[in-house]
């Protein structure tokens, strides 16, 4: 036994130098990636149960995709608590925000099967596939949420978007779902082509493709290399832009959105917005000091956002496109938050009715977590009620509608008080939350959004934002004036399943409990938002 | 000029008209088949580039797996030699324009570069490296070495990317669901 160390020694110098430098990880490192490991794993059983499955009943898969679902998002609830740092060499990140995106992007995966289950099952067209993609698409949104390099970073946006892809496409009877699937894959495949166009121009710039490296780097970078590093940043920006849909890229969302199965819809609006927002923020907190351009750049995207965004949802009859043009709105209020986490290094920069004004001479460390928290908040607020909400429309379509222009008219609501009380009563509350009445998580979610842009000193952008939601106020409450006003037609009603009627309450619920109780969850996401590494 | 640049040259060339042959030609056969060539001479600069692994996966998936994929569906689609009308429209007008200005812009991008790698000092020219080093870059021990440990977390994300994209290959191209 005496001989082993000197054996193991004499190996060690026979082998190349660069050996030695192999990285130990601990395996605390790995933690924050257990979420995405669960949902693989049971992405891959589901795959499987195709190929090996004997039963004919197909039930146990979509409650295996949401128990898969429930214990990843108790993992990430677990990891808020766990130190903040940078993991596996620099590639990964372990803080309070991404585990609470991966909660986001698990939940809207636990949601977007339970709804799966009850509209496939009626469609007869329940696969092991399907929910095996709705998980690695729920798997690359909890490590994008981890990434802090390019390459990781793109890698896991691909999983998350190859993925739904897929699942836009899925439903391949309806010739609206593959031309949605083929909109997102080529209008995404050009998004990502850009994105990492501009990754090679700010390595070639800079030298690094990690983002907190990049920080250091970037300064000297633009004042060496500007017309690289230019070019480098803004279509970085632009490929995120797509992902988030801000307004000059989001004509793909309501075909798309429109075009998908409404589970799916429901998991592109709640899930992927938030982790396209974890990619955009993330970016944007190691860039963004670097240069003024930045802060006019976020507040000129957040105001033509909001404005163009509500203005063409109401225009629309089709509830599910003014529910997908209402989603751009929302990543318009979103990016106030984003554009407020810089304000405080660039304030007195006058450019009219978008400056910065300095209200209350913020600093960068009390701005950045009350913008965090606000940007937080507003993602799980929004994925709560988006889910709900193409929840109610997942459960009054008609499978004889499929394919026909009018399936989601705002006809097809007229009435729904007396015919489904409960949905109405549900979808009544989903508007009201999406149009921020208070008691419901809605209202709360602008208030410290808007809250955030105020102390940045973003006043004309927010009063555009609070006017914006004004004029979104419309179209939600038209929906309601349909359900409790309108005289119901004399068709029958879609069939119900009990999956779909519990996540049309729990929704209802979170939405109204959360809208009135959110001290303790308010309390976690300003933990995390504090401990964000900048 | 040494040998290298001269290379570089006749490769870069080369590269530059097989892959307008690739947009310009009617004939889709012809079309892939300058594919190929580009993706050789690719790997030539590639091989001028010192990384003769990348280099050599260059031509085994790109000029040899994909390639023949690619032939295959040609040879399925029941293809006419009819050239594709090239009428002027507003969409191709700003396409044509957007396409010209970021060419525009990276050909000055990279002449400024020459410019400044010319002017830096020798002191903050940190991307010299040593003959030795430059040697073993390319080669497949290096790469390997990296992958599995610096580039560990995307390098097993990448697996995962490539299982999700099978599976929604295998559901596109399934029968009717």
């Amino acid at each position: 036994m005496s001989a082993s160390p000197s054996l193991a020694s004499s190996m060690l110098s026979t082998m190349p130098a660069s050996t030695a430098s192999l990285p130990s990880f601990s395996l605390l490192e790995f933690q924050p990636l257990l979420p995405a490991a669960i949902l693989a794993v049971t992405a891959m059983l589901l795959m499987l149960s195709e190929a090996f499955s004997v039963s004919k009943s197909r039930s146990y898969q979509a409650i295996l995709a949401a128990v898969a679902s429930v214990v990843a998002g108790f993992l990430a609830f677990q990891n808020t608590q766990l130190p903040v740092g940078l993991i596996l060499d620099g590639r990964g990140v372990m803080d309070g925000f991404s585990s609470w995106i991966t909660l986001i992007a698990c939940f809207a995966a636990g949601m977007s099967s339970l709804l799966a289950f009850g509209f496939f099952r009626q469609r007869n067209a329940e696969r092991g596939e399907f929910y095996g993609l709705l998980l690695f698409s729920a798997a690359g949104m909890s490590l994008l949420a981890v990434s802090n390099e390019f390459i990781t970073l793109f890698v896991n946006l691909e999983l998350m978007s190859l993925a739904t892809y897929a699942l836009a496409a899925f439903w391949r009877r309806s010739s609206r779902s593959v031309e949605a699937g083929f909109k997102y894959f080529i209008l995404g495949a050009f998004a990502s082509a850009i994105l990492i166009y501009g990754v090679a121009l700010l390595y070639g710039a800079t030298g690094t493709t990690q983002l907190d490296m990049l920080h250091h780097q970037l300064p000297k970078a633009l004042e060496d290399t500007p017309w690289l590093t230019w070019p480098g940043l803004i279509l970085v920006l632009a490929g995120l832009s797509f992902k988030i849909a801000a307004v000059p890229l989001h004509m793909w969302t309501p075909d798309v959105y429109e075009g998908a199965p409404t589970p799916v819809t429901a998991l592109m609006s709640a899930g992927i917005k938030a982790a396209a927002f974890v990619a955009l923020v993330r970016v944007v907190l190691h860039v963004g000091d670097s240069s003024v351009v930045f802060l006019h750049l976020l507040s000129f995207l957040a105001a033509i956002t909001m404005v163009v965004g509500n203005l063409l949802a109401i225009a629309q009859r089709n509830v599910k496109r003014m529910l997908a043009y209402s989603s751009i709105a929302h990543a318009g209020y979103i990016l106030i938050g984003v554009a407020a986490l810089f304000t405080a290094n660039h304030l007195g920069n006058d450019v009219g009715v978008l400056s910065a004004t300095n209200v209350a001479n913020p600093t960068a460390e009390t701005l950045r977590p009350m913008a965090l928290q606000g940007i937080l908040f507003y993602l799980l607020s929004y994925a709560i009620t988006v889910v709900g909400a193409f929840g109610v429309l997942a459960a009054i379509e008609k499978r004889e509608d499929d394919g026909a222009a009018d399936a989601w008219d705002l006809n097809k609501l007229s009435g729904l008080a007396t015919r489904r009380p409960g949905w109405a009563l549900a979808m009544a509350l989903f508007m009201f939350s999406m149009g921020g009445i208070p008691s419901t998580i809605g209202f709360l979610g602008k208030l410290y959004l808007f809250k955030a842009g105020i102390s940045a000193g973003l006043i004309g952008l927010s009063v555009l934002g609070v006017l914006a939601s004004a004029a979104g106020m419309y179209y939600y409450l038209r929906v309601i004036v349909y359900m409790y006003m309108k005289p119901s037609p004399e068709t029958e009603m879609g069939a119900r399943h009990w999956s779909t009627e519990f996540v049309l309450a729990a929704s209802a619920v979170a939405v109204v409990l959360l809208g009135l109780l959110p001290g303790p969850l308010l309390d976690w996401l300003r933990q995390a938002a504090l401990f964000a590494p900048n | 000029m040494n040998v290298e640049i001269i290379l570089f040259f006749v490769f870069s060339v080369c590269t530059l008209v097989g892959a307008s042959l690739v947009v310009f030609a009617n004939n889709p056969l012809t079309s892939a088949m300058s594919l190929v060539a580009t993706f050789f001479f690719l790997a030539a600069i590639y091989v001028l580039l010192y990384a003769h692994a990348i280099a050599a996966l260059q031509v085994m998936v790109y000029a040899g797996a994909v390639m023949v994929l690619f032939l295959l569906v040609i040879m399925l689609l029941p293809l006419q030699n009819t050239p594709l009308p090239l009428r002027p429209s507003p969409a191709r007008w700003v396409g044509a324009l957007s396409t010209a200005s970021v060419l525009g812009a990276l050909i000055y991008a990279s002449l400024q570069w020459q410019k400044s790698l010319e002017t830096l000092t020798p002191t903050t020219q940190t991307t010299t490296m040593s003959q030795e080093t430059l040697m073993r870059f390319g080669n497949l021990e290096e790469i390997g070495l990296s992958i599995y440990t610096k580039w560990l977390f995307p390098f097993e994300a990448l697996s995962l990317l490539l299982l999700a994209a099978i599976l929604g290959a295998v559901v596109i191209a399934k029968a009717r669901i």
